[in-house]
């Protein structure tokens, strides 16, 4: 509950004020895909325990999808774009 | 002089008394009713460490008076006993416990079933720690952050000294303590260095003190809450130092709990800082060296009539006090207060006549927030006695340094205490070594397993007092080291409230649209709608409904998403986001658009109108308003197209204008054409009426001619009030949600939330017309070529109901005795003179349902039979006119 997020645009601020967009899937998000593929990224959640990467919309504050690699366990943030 | 009022009478308060030292000293012995069998309790810990202290103060429950200071004014009382604390008719249930074992009302009250409710109220009754209010007025409470680089919990010497050397370091610091600071310690050496310490923490601006400031937890990030009298305050640091010091050990043995039993350092606390009296014949057990120094401050306030210590300690007990060497207190007896003692010593078994027992059995860490960080991977720091209990001074200050510098410092494996054999192990929750034997006979072996079916622990100290007994309960037992663990610590470590926790978040969003005042004057009911207020109805709902079908009627649709979207690669863009062709929508037209999700499922719906080559205007309905521009700028982004969006919901409004006279309306106020040839069915355009510039479109949900103005937000007063005055002759008046309910749901139209839920593929309600699959590419569209061949379990479908009745929405559709279905939308319709609806049906003996018969909460049954959509209009000759 504590998870401040290191926002490019707007500096550390508490996480509420963010919307989770879930997990980054492999090839990244809005990646075109076979039917196969498409399932696998809309369905399959990889759900690591430990380093994963997922997108963050700012909505509290400049209302940019940031993305970032969460530790699942930690909550320690890093690599944030 | 001051005084607050405690059931009824006045108590006078001297400088520096908690609520409970200004009661112990106006005569107050029972401080409270035990949670189960009503027992008297009295002042035991006198640190904030165990239950027996707590009260109602100023109608909240669970106070611990002991670590409370004495305000004027204030109304105590006892939360527990009848018809008072002091003389409680059921402390009769001691004397019935053979009938109350551990988990009684598992194994005694469920037969038969109609005894629960009524043992449950009465034993409700009983137990507990009082009551909660619950007409309380909300309190305003603030929350705030604190981005400090170190948080010291705890403000003992060890706390100060490393908040100290923290900021020499040129660090900020915030350091907490849950008391006035030095309020729980006896005078003395270490008293004298807090003072002083405390006047240099004072003047360092880089350290903020917050005295009356619990922290009850660590949590991830880190984050160190903290509950003081003026709201919550969120400490964001960079790393924790823990200094909650040791509470005293809790000695367990018969009658362990009567009043009068003292634990040491509380007793010494008591005489030395407030002058309390303790009684007038004391025993003094002196088992660990650090509460020698006590000693001496007890033997000036109650004679002491036998000290009880082990050898290596016989020697420093004061001479002219009578010792007896490894004498164990057997069992204390009395009944409302001690009597006396029996002591088993090498010599036999005594009885010794006395008031006060004074226990000094060691010292137990404060260990709870540290073993909470650990769980959630935050490394802290720590020092003094938390860290090694009674390492006394000069250890406590070198070791809060360490911590102060940020230095690990190993956490010592607390020492258990003797396994209790008799008396009450866990004060909070009254469970005694009896009942914990009972348990451990019915296989509740370790200690998890035992505090689950107990409860031992899991009162309001959180197993500050009972947590070592019950683990050397378990070890005395069995030799298997993973049974007798200590339990899992979990936030909050201290008792709060959840009005301390929910500081700052009182206030739900409301969002007003620029017409919610007039809506107010006009005699306006009006409904959330998410975070939007609107209109429910304004009188009367048929006259509004009338209004729309007969002659023209306004409508606040300011609520709805809209957004301006251009750039060089806005068609692009939008081609690939909506299941439905952009590309070839002309400039000045707009069209219908459902959105999909990537799942394939329907989450919102609006129209896309579009401007010029790159130029674009979205809507979206008033729930999905904000979150679509996540949806947008998420796809904009991954996709690498350049367009720009502004989010336009809060900065214009909207005024729908409806029915056939509608454009009537709208000629009286402007000079901009407004026939169907120049705006038909599905036009957008840029118009100026009564002075105020618009951009119109033109659509349909309603089934009557409609023109939906969109504006600056600043004119849209101006703009309703124009309508409503040149509107009067042709009868004008506004409608609100009822009534719109009811004609979109004659024409069919579903509202998404309403009449779609989580796994709504376009197909399962009907919309496949607003689905291109002939394009290459939308979101969506793999997963619905996959869902292609897979024919739908249920569908959306639209049903009427003869007769001027309709079932309720949420009815149950019945096909013989087969759940079927159930309706999500029903009105009578008074055009078409019966009800309609809309409702899920599912896949029943190989198709779906035609006849169906619904049973609504009320309880009444009718037939519906499925029906074409749209009732109302079903050419749109009216919607086109
Ligand atoms: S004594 Fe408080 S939880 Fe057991
Ligand atoms: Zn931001």
């Amino acid at each position: 509950m504590a998870l401040m997020f290191p926002c490019p645009q707007c500096g550390s601020r508490p996480f509420t004020e963010f919307w989770c967009g879930g997990e980054l899937p492999d090839g990244g998000h809005g990646a075109a895909g076979d039917i196969e593929a498409d399932y696998a990224r809309v369905w399959l959640k990889r759900n690591v325990c430990g380093d994963q990467p997922e997108r963050w919309f700012h909505h509290a504050g400049c209302r940019r999808w940031i993305s970032l690699t969460r530790h699942t366990v930690t909550n320690l943030i890093h690599d944030v774009v | 002089m001051t005084s607050f009022e405690f059931e009824g009478r006045q108590i006078p308060i001297e400088l520096g008394d908690s609520i409970a030292t200004a009661l112990y000293r106006s005569g107050v012995r029972t401080f409270s009713r035990s949670f189960k069998y009503h027992r008297p309790r009295g002042l035991y810990c006198g640190t904030g460490d165990c239950p027996n202290c707590s009260m109602t103060v100023e109608g909240e429950p669970a106070v611990r008076t002991c670590v409370t200071p004495a305000t004027p004014g204030l109304e105590v009382h006892r939360s527990t006993g009848w018809p008072s604390a002091d003389i409680d008719v059921f402390s009769a249930l001691w004397w019935l416990r053979p009938f109350m074992p551990v988990g009684f009302y598992y194994k005694s009250m469920h037969k038969p079933a109609a005894v629960w409710p009524i043992a449950e109220r009465f034993i409700r009754q009983l137990a507990g720690l009082g009551d909660v209010p619950l007409n309380q007025a909300p309190d305003d409470r603030e929350r705030r952050y604190h981005h400090a680089d170190v948080c010291v919990i705890g403000a003992g010497i060890a706390g100060l000294t490393a908040a100290l050397v923290a900021a020499d370091r040129d660090e900020t610091v915030v350091v907490c303590d849950e008391g006035r600071v030095g309020s729980k310690i006896p005078p003395g050496a270490l008293d004298s260095r807090i003072t002083a310490s405390l006047a240099q923490v004072r003047r360092d601006r880089r350290i903020t003190l917050i005295e009356h400031g619990t922290a009850f937890g660590i949590y991830e990030g880190p984050l160190v809450p903290i509950v003081a009298a003026d709201g919550l305050h969120l400490v964001l640091p960079k790393r924790v130092v823990v200094t909650t010091g040791a509470a005293e050990r809790h000695g367990v043995f018969a009658g362990n709990d009567l009043p009068g039993v003292w634990l040491a350092r509380g007793a010494a606390v008591a005489v030395g800082r407030h002058g309390l009296g303790l009684g007038n014949h004391a025993v003094v057990v002196m088992e660990t060296e650090y509460a020698l120094d006590n000693l001496a401050s007890i033997q000036a306030a109650v004679r002491i009539d036998a000290v009880l210590a082990p050898s290596a300690l016989a020697a420093r007990i004061p001479t002219g006090l009578r010792v007896i060497v490894d004498g164990k207190v057997e069992r204390a007896l009395g009944r409302a207060r001690l009597r006396a003692v029996e002591i088993r010593s090498p010599q036999g078994v005594e009885r010794i006549g006395c008031d006060t027992l004074i226990l000094a059995f060691g010292l137990v860490p404060r260990d709870n927030l540290v073993r909470q960080a650990t769980a959630a991977s935050v490394t802290v720091a720590v020092g003094g006695d938390v860290a090694t209990p009674g390492l006394g001074l000069e250890a406590a200050i070198a070791s809060g340094r360490a911590a102060g510098r940020g230095e690990p410092t190993p956490l010592e494996e607390p020492t258990l205490p003797a396994a209790p054999c008799a008396g009450f192990v866990c004060l909070c929750e009254d469970v005694s070594a009896a009942d914990l034997d009972l348990a451990w006979a019915e296989g509740y072996q370790g200690t998890e397993l035992l505090k689950r079916y107990s409860t031992a622990t899991m009162g309001p100290c959180q197993g500050a007092m009972c947590h070592g007994h019950l683990r050397s309960f378990v070890a005395a037992r069995s030799p298997v080291p993973i049974l007798s663990v200590a339990t899992t610590a979990r936030p909050p470590a201290r008792p709060v409230r959840l009005q301390d926790v929910a500081a700052g978040a009182r206030y739900p969003l409301e969002w007003h649209t620029g017409l919610h005042e007039r809506h107010l004057e006009m005699g306006g009911i009006m409904e959330w709608a998410g975070v939007w207020k609107r209109v429910e109805r304004y009188g009367d709902v048929m006259e509004e409904y009338r209004a729309v079908r007969e002659r023209v009627s306004i409508m606040d649709v300011s609520t709805l998403g809209k957004y301006h979207l251009a750039g060089r690669d806005a068609t692009a863009f939008l081609e690939r986001l909506y299941p439905c062709h952009v590309a070839n929508l002309k400039p000045g037209r707009s069209r219908y658009a459902l959105l999909l999700n990537e799942a394939g499922y329907v989450f919102d719906d609006g129209l896309v109108g579009r401007f010029g080559a790159e130029e674009y205007y979205l809507t979206f309905t008033s729930s999905g308003a904000d979150a679509m521009e996540s949806w947008l700028r998420d796809w904009a982004e991954s996709w690498g197209h350049t367009v720009r969006l502004a989010n336009q919901t809060g900065t214009l409004g909207a005024i729908n204008v409806a029915g056939p006279r509608a454009r009537d309306l709208l000629v009286k106020l402007s000079d901009d054409p407004v026939d169907s040839k120049t705006i038909p069915y599905g036009g957008l355009a840029r118009i100026t009426i009564a002075g105020v510039s618009c951009l119109l479109l033109r659509v349909g949900f309603v089934g009557e001619l409609s023109f939906e103005l969109h504006h600056p937000r600043l004119e849209t007063v101006k703009l309703w009030d124009a309508l409503l005055e040149a509107g009067r002759e042709l009868g004008v008046r506004p409608h609100g949600l009822e009534a719109l309910r009811l004609l979109r749901l004659e024409k069919g139209h579903l509202i998404v939330g309403q009449d779609t839920d989580f796994d709504s593929t376009p197909a399962k309600l009907g919309l496949e017309w607003a689905v291109k699959m002939e394009k290459s590419e939308f979101v969506g569209r793999t997963a619905l070529l996959r869902l292609k061949d897979i024919e739908p379990n249920r569908i959306l479908r639209a049903f009427t109901f003869p007769g001027n009745d309709v079932p309720l929405e949420g009815a149950q559709l019945l096909e013989g005795t087969d759940r079927v279905g159930y309706l999500t939308s029903s009105r009578y319709s008074p055009v078409l003179g019966y009800g309609v609806a809309l409702a899920w049906v599912y896949r029943h003996r190989g198709t779906f349902p035609t006849t169906v018969e619904a049973i609504d909460g009320s309880g009444r049954t009718m037939v519906g039979t499925v029906a074409e959509a749209p009732f109302y209009d079903r050419e749109g000759g009216r919607l086109r006119a």
